[in-house]
This record gives C-alpha cells, sequence and structure tokens, in this order.
C-alpha cells in the first residue's frame, strides 16, 4: 500500500484561497492548475500507520500512548482496533514553497492552498487504501487538534509511528510538524457500518478557516 | 582498528530492547540507569555473536529528548557506556558512542540553529569521551547540516575517531535530499574517518548506493541496514538472519570492511553475518574516479566545463550594495535563483563592502542562498574571518576565492580549506603584484600546488586562476594568459579558473571580445569561467564548446538549449502608449510596469512617481480586492508589479545617492515558537509595494529580539503573526513586552487564527485580517 497523490481538487484550493461562488477569472483556473501541476511534480508523498486494538481505558498496545479526550471515545465507540497514521508531502515541497516565496508570493500563496488540498488527497487515499484491505467499516479521521483531542499529545503520536525514522516528520518545540505539509490522525475499525461528520468538520482547515470565523461556511 | 580486516558491528537495539518490554515511544536511554543489566544483556548477545564493536545505548540522550527523563545527557552516557562496557567484558570489543539526529530539524527546515545543534553534540561528545568511549558514531542521519554540527563538534572537542551513517530512501536521497555524493564528498572533506549507510532500507537495496559511494570516496565503508523492509502494519521485518548475511558478502565484495544490522537484526542476523563474513578480506577497492564539489543536495562534477556565476558581487553594483546596506536579503536570493536558472553550475558569494560586518553578512548570505538555491557555493573574500563564517555556515564542499602566491595569506586560509574540507582557487600573483609572462605566473601556480598539499588539500582541489587583465589596457597580456592556463591545465593537471568579463572592460560592444576570449580560454583548457550567466552570448559559447570538445554527446543539451529558444521568442515588453500604469499593475504586468516608471521618471520625480503613480495604481487594486472583484494572488500580483515599478524609482535613487521615498518603518516578525511565516511573508511584499520599509525579522523571533529591534530602528509599526493556537501566547507575551519597554509603537496583529475580539484581548492595536488591511492600518499610523 504505497501513498498516492493522484489528484489536487480545484475547487478546494479555490477555496483555500477564499473564493466566494463561482469564478470568473479564467487566469486564476489556469493559476491554479499550474501550481497544481508543480505540486503533483515535486511532492514526493510518504506514509506510516499502524493498528492497535482499541481499550479506550488502557493506552494502546505496546505503547504508552492514551490519546485523549471525549470525542475519540465517541467516534471510536464500537471500533475494535485504531488506526494511527501519518502522511507528508514531503520537504521537497517546503523547499517549492521557500523557492516561490521569493520567485513570486502570488504563486506561493496558491502553491501553498494546493500542498494543502494535495495531503488531503494523499489522505483520502491512504484512507480508501485501508478501508478496502480491511475488513469492516471505518470511521472518519481525527487529528491532534480537532474537537478535544488535544495537540499537545501531537509528539507521543509521532512517537509512536517513529514518524522522524521513518517518514521524515520532526516536531519544532512548538509541537509544530515539519514538513509542514503533513498531517496525523486516527481512525477506527468497526464491524458495523459508521456515520459520517458533516465535511465542514471534517475538513484539514476546520480550526483556521476564514468562512467559519464569519459563521458561514464555504458552501454557502 | 584495522582496515584491511572485516568489522563486525552490533545489530538492532531498539528492536530488542522493545522485546525486553521497552513501550514503544519510551525514552530507550533511560534503561542505562534503571535497568543497566537488561541493556547489557542484549549487548552481549551481539558480543557473542561476533560484533568487534558494540555501540552504547546513547542513541537520544540528548538534551532535548532527555529533557523530560530527570537525567542529564552525561548521566545517561556514562550509563550506557558502562552497559556497554559490561556487556564486553574482557573481550576484544571496542565500544561506540552512538548518536542519533536531535529529533528537531535544522534550519532553513525547521527552527533549530546551527550552534543549537553543535552545542547539543558538543555536551554528548564530550560525555562520551569522558566515559570511556572508544569512538563516536553519527548514525541514522538525513541532513548534512546536522551532521556537520555533529562533526566539527566532535573534532573541536574530542580526539574521538569519528564514523558517520546516513539514512536514504529507495530513491538515493535522504528524507530532506542529500544525495550519495553529496554526503561522500562533504564528509571526505570534512576528515571523517569511515562513512556509510544504516538503517532504511535492507542490504540489497543499500547495495547500489553503496557502489556508488565508493566512486567518490576512499575512506573506510559501513553498512549497517535493516532486515529488508517492514510491515506497515505491525512494524515487523521479513529477511532471515542467512538471507541478510548473504546480501551483505556482496557489500563486503564490494570493499565495505565495516559491517553490522539496524532495525530488526535480532542476534542471529549478527551471528549468521559474523559466521559468514567475519574472516573475510574486504575486496579491493579502485581509487575514487570521481569529484568535484556540492551542496547537500546537488553535486557539480568536475569533468567539464562547470559556470561559475558571478553575480553575487557589490563591486560596481549600486543596486547590490544597496541590498546588503539594508539587508535585503531577498535581492540577493534573486540573483541567485536567477543565475540557477540561467545554467549556472557554482556561486560566487561576495559580501565585502566598506561598513558591512562581512563575515556576519557572509553567514547570512550563504544560509539564505542555500535555503532556495541547490548549487555548490564558492565563497569569495579577502578576509580570513569571512572565509571561515561562510565555510562553517555552508553545507556541502565549497570552494575558496582565493589565496594568492604569499606565504601568509597561504598559511593563513588554507588550514581554513583543509579543516572545511574545501577546494581553493590560488591566484597567479604574490607581493610583486601580477608577473607579465606566463612562465612567472606558472611559478606562483606551483608554488600554491606545494603549500596546499603540505597542509594536506588533495591535488584536485587546487583550482589556479592565471588572471584576466584588461585587453584595452594590456593588450599582450591575453596571450599571456592563455599560455598559461595551457601549461596549468596540461603539465599541472590542475582546473583551472578566471574571472573572464574583466577581458573587455572599457572597450565598446564587450559582449564580442568576452565571448571570443573565453572560447579560446575553454579551448586552452579554463574548466571553471566565472561569468555572468544572464547574458545569453556567455552561456551560448559555452553551449557550443560543450559540443565541439565532446563534452555535451549527441549534442543533447545543446539542442535542448535552442529548441526551446526557436519555440518561444522572449517577448519585449514595451511601455506602449496604450496601457497605463493603472492597468498594468492591475493586470500584475511588472516588466511594463517598470517600463512605464522609467518613462515617467523622464518627467516627474522619483517621490511623484510613487505618490501619483504607483500608490493609486495600488489604491485601485485594494478596493477592487475589498469588493471581492480580484482575490489574493491578483492582490500579490499586482503588488508585486507595483514593486518592479518602485525598484526603477529604487535604482534611480541608488544612482543619485539620494535618501529614500519610505512611506514610514514597519517592523514585522512571526512570533516566537512558530515557523509559519507565509502569510507574514504576504503582508512584508505588500507593505513594501505600498512603499513603506519593512523590517523582517523572520520567523520564530524571540520576545526581547522584537522589542530590541523596536527601539533600536524607532518603529512606530510592529506587526506581528501567529498560525497556531499554541503560539498566540507567545505573540500575547511579546505585544505585553513591546508595552513594558515603554516604546512608543502601534501594534497589529494577523493569522489563522485571531479574531478581532481576540486581537483586542491580548492588547493588540489592530487585528489586520489580510495583507490590504495591514496597508491601510498602516496609512493610518503613518498619514498619506
Amino acid at each position: 500500500m504505497e501513498p498516492r497523490l493522484d489528484h489536487i481538487d480545484e475547487n478546494e484550493v479555490l477555496r483555500y484561497l477564499q473564493y466566494h461562488g463561482p469564478v470568473t477569472s479564467h487566469e486564476i483556473l489556469s493559476d491554479v492548475a499550474r501550481c497544481s501541476g508543480q505540486i503533483l511534480d515535486t511532492a514526493r508523498p510518504r506514509a506510516v500507520w499502524r493498528i492497535f486494538d482499541w481499550d479506550p481505558d488502557r493506552p494502546l498496545p505496546g505503547t504508552d500512548f492514551t490519546p485523549g479526550g471525549q470525542d475519540i471515545r465517541r467516534l471510536l465507540k464500537t471500533c475494535s482496533q485504531v488506526i494511527l497514521f501519518g502522511a507528508t508531502l514531503g520537504a521537497e515541497v517546503d523547499g517549492l514553497l521557500r523557492r516561490a516565496q521569493i520567485r513570486s508570493m502570488a504563486d506561493a500563496v496558491i502553491l501553498d492552498c494546493c500542498a494543502s488540498a494535495a495531503v488531503e488527497n494523499v489522505c483520502d487515499n491512504l484512507c480508501a487504501d485501508l478501508a478496502a484491505s480491511l475488513p469492516g467499516y471505518l470511521t472518519d479521521r481525527f487529528s491532534p487538534g480537532y474537537g478535544d483531542f488535544p495537540f499537545a499529545q501531537q509528539p507521543e503520536f509521532c512517537r509512536v509511528l517513529d514518524m522522524s525514522r521513518r517518514i521524515g516528520v520532526n516536531l519544532t518545540p512548538g509541537g509544530l510538524m515539519i514538513p509542514q505539509k503533513t498531517v496525523t490522525a486516527l481512525l477506527g475499525r468497526s464491524d458495523r457500518p459508521q456515520p459520517r461528520r458533516s465535511r465542514c468538520e471534517s475538513c484539514g482547515m476546520h480550526e483556521t478557516c476564514e468562512f467559519r470565523k464569519e459563521g458561514a461556511s464555504c458552501e454557502n | 582498528m584495522k582496515t584491511n580486516a572485516v568489522t563486525i558491528l552490533d545489530g538492532a537495539m531498539g528492536t530488542m530492547l522493545q522485546a525486553a518490554g521497552l513501550p514503544v515511544g519510551a525514552l530507550p536511554e533511560l534503561w542505562n540507569l534503571t535497568n543497566p543489566e537488561t541493556v547489557a544483556a542484549i549487548q552481549r548477545q551481539y558480543v557473542e555473536a561476533g560484533s568487534n564493536v558494540i555501540y552504547a545505548n546513547t542513541f537520544g540522550a540528548n538534551r532535548l529528548k532527555a529533557a523530560k527523563s530527570g537525567h542529564s545527557p552525561a548521566e545517561l552516557i556514562a550509563g550506557g557506556i558502562r552497559a556497554a562496557r559490561a556487556a564486553a567484558g574482557d573481550a576484544p570489543v571496542k565500544v561506540a558512542l552512538d548518536i542519533g539526529p536531535i529529533g528537531q530539524l535544522l534550519e532553513p527546515l525547521g527552527n533549530l540553529t546551527f550552534d543549537e545543534a553543535y552545542d547539543i553534540f558538543r555536551e554528548m561528545v564530550t560525555a562520551g569521551e569522558a566515559a570511556g568511549a572508544d569512538l563516536v558514531v553519527f548514525e541514522t542521519m538525513s541532513d548534512l547540516t546536522e551532521v556537520k554540527a555533529a562533526v566539527l563538534a566532535a573534532k573541536e572537542h574530542t580526539r574521538l575517531p569519528i564514523w558517520v551513517t546516513m539514512t536514504f530512501e529507495a530513491t538515493s536521497r535522504t528524507f530532506v535530499g542529500v544525495t550519495v555524493p553529496a554526503m561522500a564528498l562533504t564528509l571526505t572533506g570534512l576528515g571523517v574517518d569511515a562513512l556509510g549507510f544504516n538503517c532504511s532500507l535492507g542490504p540489497e537495496e543499500l547495495l547500489p548506493m553503496a557502489e556508488e559511494l565508493r566512486r567518490w570516496t576512499h575512506l573506510p565503508l559501513i553498512l549497517k541496514p535493516n532486515a529488508g523492509l517492514p510491515d506497515p502494519a505491525t512494524g515487523a521485518y521479513t529477511i532471515t538472519p542467512e538471507e541478510f548475511a548473504e546480501a551483505m558478502e556482496q557489500a563486503l565484495n564490494l570493499g565495505v570492511g565495516i559491517l553490522g544490522g539496524c532495525c530488526g537484526t535480532r542476534p542471529d542476523f549478527i551471528a549468521a553475518l559474523s559466521r559468514r563474513c567475519g574472516d573475510q578480506i574486504p575486496g579491493s577497492r579502485p581509487a575514487p574516479e570521481r569529484h568535484g564539489v556540492c551542496s547537500a543536495t546537488c553535486v557539480t562534477e568536475l569533468n567539464g566545463v562547470r559556470v561559475i556565476g558571478e553575480r553575487i558581487n557589490p563591486t560596481g553594483k549600486k543596486r547590490f550594495q544597496q541590498a546588503l546596506r539594508e539587508r535585503d536579503l531577498n535581492y540577493i536570493l534573486q540573483r541567485g535563483m536567477e543565475q540557477q536558472e540561467a545554467g549556472a553550475e557554482i556561486l560566487d558569494v561576495n559580501v565585502g563592502l566598506p561598513g558591512i560586518d562581512e563575515p556576519e553578512m557572509m553567514t547570512a548570505v550563504v544560509k539564505s542562498l542555500q535555503s532556495v538555491v541547490e548549487l555548490p557555493l564558492q565563497i569569495d573574500s579577502s578576509d580570513p574571518a569571512a572565509i571561515e563564517a561562510g565555510l562553517r555556515a555552508c553545507t556541502g564542499k565549497a570552494i575558496v576565492n582565493s589565496v594568492n602566491g604569499n606565504r601568509e595569506t597561504l598559511d593563513a586560509i588554507l588550514p581554513l580549506c583543509k579543516k572545511y574540507g574545501a577546494a581553493v582557487v590560488g591566484l597567479c600573483m604574490d607581493h610583486g603584484g601580477i608577473p607579465q609572462t606566463a612562465e612567472a605566473r606558472i611559478e606562483i601556480a606551483e608554488r600554491i600546488l606545494g603549500a596546499a598539499l603540505e597542509y594536506g588539500i588533495p591535488r584536485e582541489d587546487v583550482f589556479i586562476d592565471c588572471l584576466t587583465l584588461t585587453v584595452s589596457a594590456q593588450q599582450e597580456q591575453a596571450i599571456e594568459t592563455l599560455k598559461a592556463v595551457r601549461y596549468v591545465t596540461d603539465v599541472l593537471g590542475l582546473h583551472t579558473v578566471l574571472g573572464v568579463s574583466n577581458i573587455s572592460f572599457g572597450l565598446p560592444a564587450r559582449e564580442h571580445i568576452t565571448v571570443s576570449f573565453l572560447t579560446q580560454a575553454m579551448t586552452a583548457g579554463l574548466d571553471l569561467p566565472i561569468v555572468n550567466p544572464n547574458q545569453a552570448a556567455v552561456m551560448d559559447a559555452v553551449a557550443s564548446f560543450r559540443v565541439l570538445s565532446c563534452q555535451d554527446r549527441d549534442s543533447e543539451r545543446y539542442i535542448a538549449r535552442f529548441a526551446d529558444a526557436a519555440a518561444s521568442p522572449a517577448p519585449q515588453p514595451q511601455a506602449g502608449a496604450s496601457m497605463t500604469m493603472e492597468a498594468a499593475i492591475l493586470k500584475g504586468l511588472g516588466q511594463e510596469t517598470a517600463a512605464l516608471a522609467r518613462q515617467a521618471l523622464e518627467t516627474m520625480t522619483e517621490l511623484d512617481v510613487v505618490n501619483g503613480l504607483l500608490i493609486p495604481a495600488l489604491d485601485l487594486v485594494g478596493e477592487k480586492y475589498e469588493r471581492q472583484e480580484i482575490f489574493l494572488p491578483q492582490l500579490i500580483n499586482a503588488a508585486n508589479a507595483a514593486c518592479q515599478g518602485f525598484d526603477v524609482v529604487k535604482e534611480s535613487i541608488a544612482r543619485k545617492g539620494q535618501g529614500s521615498v519610505s512611506r514610514g518603518k514597519i517592523l514585522l516578525a512571526t512570533v516566537q515558537g512558530d515557523i509559519h511565516d507565509i502569510g507574514k511573508n504576504i503582508v512584508k511584499v505588500v507593505l513594501e509595494n505600498y512603499g513603506y520599509t519593512v523590517v523582517d525579522l523572520g520567523r520564530d523571533v524571540p520576545v526581547e529580539t522584537v522589542v530590541e529591534a523596536a527601539v533600536r530602528e524607532d518603529i512606530r509599526l510592529v506587526g506581528l503573526s501567529a498560525l497556531m493556537t499554541t503560539t498566540v501566547a507567545s505573540m500575547a507575551e511579546t505585544i505585553r513586552a513591546l508595552r513594558e519597554s515603554g516604546h512608543d509603537c502601534r501594534i497589529m496583529v494577523g493569522g489563522a487564527v485571531l479574531t478581532p475580539e481576540y486581537a483586542a484581548e491580548i492588547g493588540a492595536d489592530y487585528y489586520a485580517k489580510d495583507a490590504k488591511q495591514s496597508a491601510d492600518i498602516a496609512r493610518e499610523v503613518f498619514g498619506q
């Protein structure tokens, strides 16, 4: 199961760029297409994942890590196993974004949004591949910092997956992941079909969304 | 350690500790103090399996990882060495201080500085030596900058032999893009004792990389692979001990003499390895056939003409001098990127200017350049302190430009080249000036070569500059230069460097003379011309020469170069009467804006061009953005276009030596703990293009640095950015410190997680929801 980046969703990029409504400018679409191409060429997606038996009252087996918060317990209510994963576009994309900021800040902004959409695509593909290869049903994915799953657990999360050694992801003292376009998340495996949350709640920009800040959503 | 016999290393420590009950994610080094018998028992199994060198359980015993353990690195390391010694007992086994990556990335990838990394390693290696380690091994490394900090710390503070192994992916690069040849050139230059690979992959996958490595270094080679590839779901490894040993024997036959195992290699793997390879002699190795210079990710092999770009140099360039004085690193980086795109393969870096702290500036420029440009660098200075600063900051194998035939210069600079593993350019001149004959220049070249060899610098790292004199002043000297180049190439067998453009100084239509001389010099043997790669005619001459000298096989590169050119002739921007400044900026047409600004300057003052044309056009752009007729990329494009207009104005001012047209000075910083600075950089571009001077302190900026700069630069408007909820706290702290300092300034804040309410709560004067609003705030603070 190799990590795959096969598509960057144009509408998602436009949403990240805070476009409202229909796009009338042909130029922005061609810029997004050009920048998407650069990200697809540059990114070297890497992923690491592990499956653990799930018991909400105990650390994950073989580790001293207990994912915190009530939201996870609710999400995994009917699950017997939990899958932890980390996925990244790699340091190559950080380099591209750095260079773009010197050459053209406009491109840098678009590239940054394309890269955000790209890492979501890698996560979508990984979750789809996991769903296809594992018996039962998978929940939505849930990341440190979402709901009451403490962002402060990011270091432990990364250590359990040995992310530094396995996919080259390291943390700053403040708990930020490098390369920047990296996602960690967990999802449950259950024998029962799982509900989907709203698209807004499961969006990668959920915590920092300008639409949400204004009390709206990108869908209206 | 004998080099003619095989050395057997140990196997997996982490795997064994976890099997013994260490939870995944816990600090393994703590067991040196709490469970030393378990640690020693594991290592004893490796000794019994045949290991001649065992790695102490000290991989992550650095001050950052150990912070929460309640123990110092020195305690954990002493415990680790003690356990390993106990495991070795009376057996003739060496104990290595084992050091892995710090766990936080260095700049520019992360925010750990080189000096901090150096100090973390210094603490570890001195503790290891004091505890009685026989050698130090830096392993599982991805970043060559981190390795350099580690090796320098070990060399400058201990006498321990140094081994380095790095971790590569199947693409033959590390996670951060380091190539095998770059590792080889850099570490051979730094003078480690052995180098190779560990972890990452199984032995089969690493064999081709070992084969590549031996082409680039004469040093002993190490291979410590995993037991194949892990099962992603469980993390378990797959191949058998016998399969492992069989693959390792192939490495042995390639001349790899130091063999062991990493993740998944239990003692039975090492026993199988020892049985199969322990009594053999490593295969013989031919002398390394390839050499060159490099950055971490790009090697410029010296086997043909390689263009050195000359544009990072303030000599005779008013705009570049202004950039240095204003510390406008972006301007310098753009010159670097431009040359890389134009085909330069090495960049000369000269930042010497009266009134500039050259060593400090050299460090800053080298670091910044290496964050955006892949090319190897040539550190160009006459000040040994600036040269050392450049070499220390530079990752990879650099070139030093230059020494000359004077003994005191040679004695000051050659030891630096040796220490940092740099190649060196020797100028054929001395106390007596530039000799007038080829013979006399050759004599100096031989003197420089002799001195370099005395200092232990290999012959292939000595490049000779036979010096280009201006043909309009000393016409007969061109022939002498060419004669000397031919001799140095053919008889001394050294690479030669020449600053080519100087030949045509003072003549009209200089390009003809420059290109003609360049071609003759390359024919005489010149392989490292220092030129302006942005001059198409110069690069065309190089492309042609490569075809005619068989360096460009089947004319592939030549055809590619001109196929593109034929397909799309570059459009010539014209400031046509049809386009207004407003339209040019709105459409983001930079060259047109610049042309229009030049045209306007014929009849208007600089200030009028700014206030009458550029700013009103930007205002119109801003209004359209507010009305959501255009979006962030177009806003930035427009600002960029305006920037080219401002550049024309700045150049005009620099030419006249007048003051600036700045509308006010603004300080920007991404607060401590935060490294996401794209938002701040957008604001910077927009504010600069609205005519403000921006003092950009960068990202992850400590509170006191912001306060100091605000006071020192007498800043009236401070802009702070923070992306994460976790770093807004440090934004609040920065605001508090600014207020407590008593410095009178306004503060605006921005960032994805901020809201106007939150901004007010932490004491900011303004919340800027985007770059446009920051320009509005600036206007309010500074007035029109």
